[in-house]
């Protein structure tokens, strides 16, 4: 091998190695070898959650920046977000500590706030709000089922009495049904708009859907624990049952019960209930029966508000729309 | 116990090379044919395997996580798998075993004959100590040649990849999108990375075969030995040190 | 072949003055295998020494001891004062040890081979070391192997060059291992020349390992003799003429005699 030719190959070997670094340099750091230093901003949370070091900084899903460090700041925790300088931040935005998948990374999303608003210049804090996280959901949809339980079981034991002496709902019913007629259509009909206010999902249920954040951030978790929450699964075949049940109980509040023997009262407290209708479409019984006594009819009031709290308390509870969402999401 | 003492005395050994070559570092100009001569051996010499290497690495990377990810509908991340695990971790350690095989078992190979055959008694009769003449043009020129490797190894993966997800029916993804992908989550720090390792790599398996070269005793039949015995403690470290480095630079 | 009588000496007048070497009680072995023990001698500056004894009996592992290759297992080498295997010793005694098969460089040319010390150490332009290894060559008569390696020469070439390889190094201590074997006479006769006028001109100081009778008769000021790893004769080569040592007189003088027990046991065993 001539020497020269040899150095010469050498040499061009070198440029052209030196060439392909330049060039994968230039098109994965868009020419920038130490990263843009940027400016800080800092960010107070009561918890910053699973956020770490280098983890995003999004505004409206673009990357604009990442965690400097996380650290405790008196009675908080402050991260300091990292955000590349041309990116000015309004000083109305505020930062949120968002889920970046269920098993993934969290990151910071800051929202856009108003134009015109003077932006947030180094070192500046910027505010904060507060999404509930992950856990948070999880843990509501596990009070779900004694929330449900309980809110049932006194709903069952005011329709079929306590066993002591005091007549349930449905033998004050029939008392009621012979004994005051008139009362007894004013009282079914609003026991129909409550099942109806159920049954067509008003309410807490219209708000929550009507919220296009939480319901795609479900949306989101749903798909990703779908996947991959293996773990989720045992308290998933909880949710399951019961929605099963919610989903079987369309006409019968009596199918959402857990325990089989109150579903076996409930069923036949609305067997009752279903015979006095009966009764009543025959038009069986007379006016004069209707006899008016105040005592009972208050007691059959204070029964029907009774259950209608309940019935209230499960709509509030919020979760079983979640568990409704989920069903349908799942299955 | 035997062994754990050879293991300690080949490390020691190794550790004194390295500081006796560096102590001569100064003499490297007046070394610098030599300097170009090993520079062939190591980086022009070695590239065709490398080319062809990578190549095929990347490609069946490519469809290895074509194949995998079908069934989740996440194609257009190939690129940046592809693209991340070359740079940080097969592109490296790839070259490193190519240049473990085809240039360290060389050096153990002509240093342990040089050794046999007295040449290396002979240098230092005269004076010329060995790790001076021997050695560290070698260090050096593997340290100037790793990262050149290391960096064509890379883009030469990465088109591969890009070949086969074209070409490949179930993948069909356009190079477009492959490369966007690709440089969407491939920094400059991972290749910089990548090639930080393959610096650690390509001076440690040189230093291990020119010690284990340097090292041989006895007859014509100790220098085979001893070229098996480089290669294999040079993949060894490869793996080994694989893993403390990426440990370090994440 | 070429006399050398003629030609001038390779070497340009050495300024550094000769060094002495002195072996005090060295003692060698492998393991548990003894090579030789307590052996003391000294070697004065200038002086020519050669070092005899029948093969095996450690002549070559003691000259490496005083080439610093090896570390003695005890006693120890001194040259000009400094230990053999010193840096001082590498540093400032110039030594050239001929190996026995040559040990040169397979990757280089004859003429690299010849120029390695000389450009390593800075001794002049490329020019000066051109003219000093081809006047180095040419008194070996290997003139015309300067483009060739060392793989396409024969033994006796080889051993011609590395000699030739030790004169370019203008060595102040020039070690010898079996100069002359492998050397068809003229040649054996040519290196006993060179080794006398490097002695005369530069006062080089040499150590040769031979079992050449004749190479020791011509040109040693002293002879030592090492058997069976004793040192058990240091004296003039006259002395040799009459060796007190039977061992000695068997080794220079052996007689071949079919009757010897020697030969019978051979005979018996095959």
């Amino acid at each position: 091998m001539n020497n020269a030719q040899q150095t010469a190959r050498v040499g061009l070997f070198f440029l052209l190695g030196v060439a392909l670094i330049w060039v994968t340099y230039e098109t994965l750091s868009g020419g920038k070898l130490f990263r843009d230093q940027g400016y800080t901003l800092i960010a107070g949370f009561d918890d910053v959650k699973d956020l770490k070091k280098g983890d995003d900084v999004r505004m409206a899903g673009v990357k604009i920046g990442s965690i400097d460090l996380t650290r405790l700041d008196g009675r908080r925790a402050v991260a300091v977000l990292r955000v590349d300088s041309g990116v000015l931040i309004p000083r109305d935005a505020t930062a949120t500590i968002y889920m970046a998948g269920l098993l993934g990374s969290n990151y910071v999303g800051i929202g856009m706030g108003t134009a015109g608003v003077p932006p947030l210049s180094d070192g500046q804090e910027i505010s904060t709000t507060v999404t509930p996280d992950f856990n948070t959901i999880m843990s509501e949809l596990g009070n779900l089922g004694k929330k449900l339980d309980g809110a049932l079981g006194s709903f069952s034991s005011a329709m079929n009495g306590d066993g002591k002496g005091n007549g349930g709902l449905i033998q004050n019913l029939d008392h009621l049904v012979t004994d005051n007629r008139d009362k007894i259509g004013a009282t079914l009909s609003n026991l129909q708009s409550v099942s109806e206010k159920i049954n067509n999902g008003e309410g807490t249920l219209g708000k929550l859907v009507n919220d296009p954040d939480l319901h795609d951030q479900l949306l989101a978790a749903i798909n990703e624990l779908k996947a991959t929450a293996t773990q989720a699964n045992s308290f998933m075949a909880n949710a399951q049952g019961i929605v099963d049940h919610v989903k079987s109980g369309q006409g019968s509040l009596g199918m959402l019960l857990y325990d089989p023997q109150s579903a076996e009262n409930l069923r036949v407290a609305v067997q009752d209930f279903r015979d006095v209708s009966d009764k009543l479409a025959k038009g069986q019984g007379t006016l004069g029966k209707l006899i008016s006594d105040d005592s009972l009819y208050l007691s059959a009031q204070s029964t029907m508000k009774k259950a209608d709290r309940a019935l209230d308390g499960m709509t509030d509870s919020g979760p079983i729309t979640a568990v409704g969402i989920v069903a349908n999401a799942l299955f | 116990m035997r062994q754990i003492r050879s293991i300690l005395e080949g490390v020691g050994s190794t550790v004194q090379l390295l500081l006796r070559a560096l102590s001569y570092v100064a003499t490297l100009p007046r070394q610098s044919s030599r300097f170009i001569e090993q520079c062939y051996l190591i980086g022009y010499t070695t590239l065709p395997i490398v080319g062809i290497l990578s190549f095929f690495i990347g490609s069946v990377l490519a469809l290895q996580a074509g194949y995998s990810m079908q069934n989740f509908g996440v194609m257009q991340f190939i690129g940046s798998l592809v693209g991340l695990s070359l740079a940080r971790e097969l592109g490296p350690v790839m070259v490193a075993i190519l240049v473990t095989g085809r240039v360290g078992s060389a050096i153990t190979a002509e240093l342990a004959s040089m050794k046999v055959y007295q040449e290396v008694d002979a240098l230092i009769t005269m004076n010329i100590p060995p790790e001076r003449m021997l050695v560290l043009p070698r260090l050096a020129a593997v340290a100037v040649m790793m990262p050149v490797l290391t960096v064509i190894a890379n883009i030469v993966g990465w088109f591969g990849g890009a070949m086969i997800c074209k070409y490949t029916a179930f993948i069909s993804l356009s190079p477009k999108a492959y490369f966007a992908s690709m440089v969407q989550y491939t920094k400059f720090k991972d290749v910089f990375d990548g090639m930080v390792k393959a610096e650690v790599f390509g001076l440690v398996v040189v230093l291990v075969c020119c010690n284990i070269g340097l090292n041989t005793r006895g007859g014509p039949r100790e220098i085979g030995a001893s070229v098996t015995r480089a290669v294999v403690v040079s993949l060894i470290l490869i793996l080994v040190l694989d893993y403390f480095v990426t440990k370090i630079l994440i | 072949m070429a006399s050398p009588a003629s030609q001038p000496n390779p070497l340009p007048a050495a300024e550094s003055p000769a060094v002495g070497v002195s072996v005090e009680a060295l003692s060698k072995s492998y393991g548990k295998l003894d090579v030789f023990k307590d052996v003391t001698f000294a070697v004065e500056p200038g002086e020519i020494f050669v070092l005899m004894g029948p093969s095996g009996s450690g002549k070559s592992v003691l000259l490496r001891q005083v080439a610093g290759l090896e570390t003695p297992t005890s006693g120890r080498v001194m040259i000009d004062g400094h230990d053999a295997g010193s840096a001082e010793t590498r540093e400032h005694v110039r030594r050239a040890l001929v190996f026995q098969a040559g040990a040169l460089f397979n990757s280089l040319s004859v003429y690299d081979n010849l120029a390695l010390y000389p450009r390593e150490h800075q001794m002049g332009t490329e020019d000066q070391i051109r003219e000093k290894v081809m006047r180095a060559l040419e008194i070996l008569s290997l003139g015309k192997t300067a483009e060739t390696f060392p793989s396409q020469l024969s033994g006796g070439m080889k051993k011609r060059v590395a000699i030739a390889r030790a004169l370019v190094m203008e060595p102040q201590l020039l070690l010898y291992d079996e100069p002359t074997s492998e050397l068809d006479p003229v040649m054996s006769a040519t290196i006993d020349e060179i080794i006398g006028s490097l002695r005369k001109e530069y006062h080089v100081t040499s150590v040769v390992v031979s079992h050449d009778c004749d190479l020791a008769l011509s040109i040693a000021d002293r002879v030592g003799f090492l058997m069976d790893g004793r040192l058990v004769h240091v004296g003039k080569p006259a002395d040799l003429r009459e060796p007190a040592d039977p061992r000695i007189a068997e080794f220079l003088n052996p007689k071949i005699d079919v009757g010897n027990p020697r030969f019978k046991k051979i005979h018996t065993e095959t």
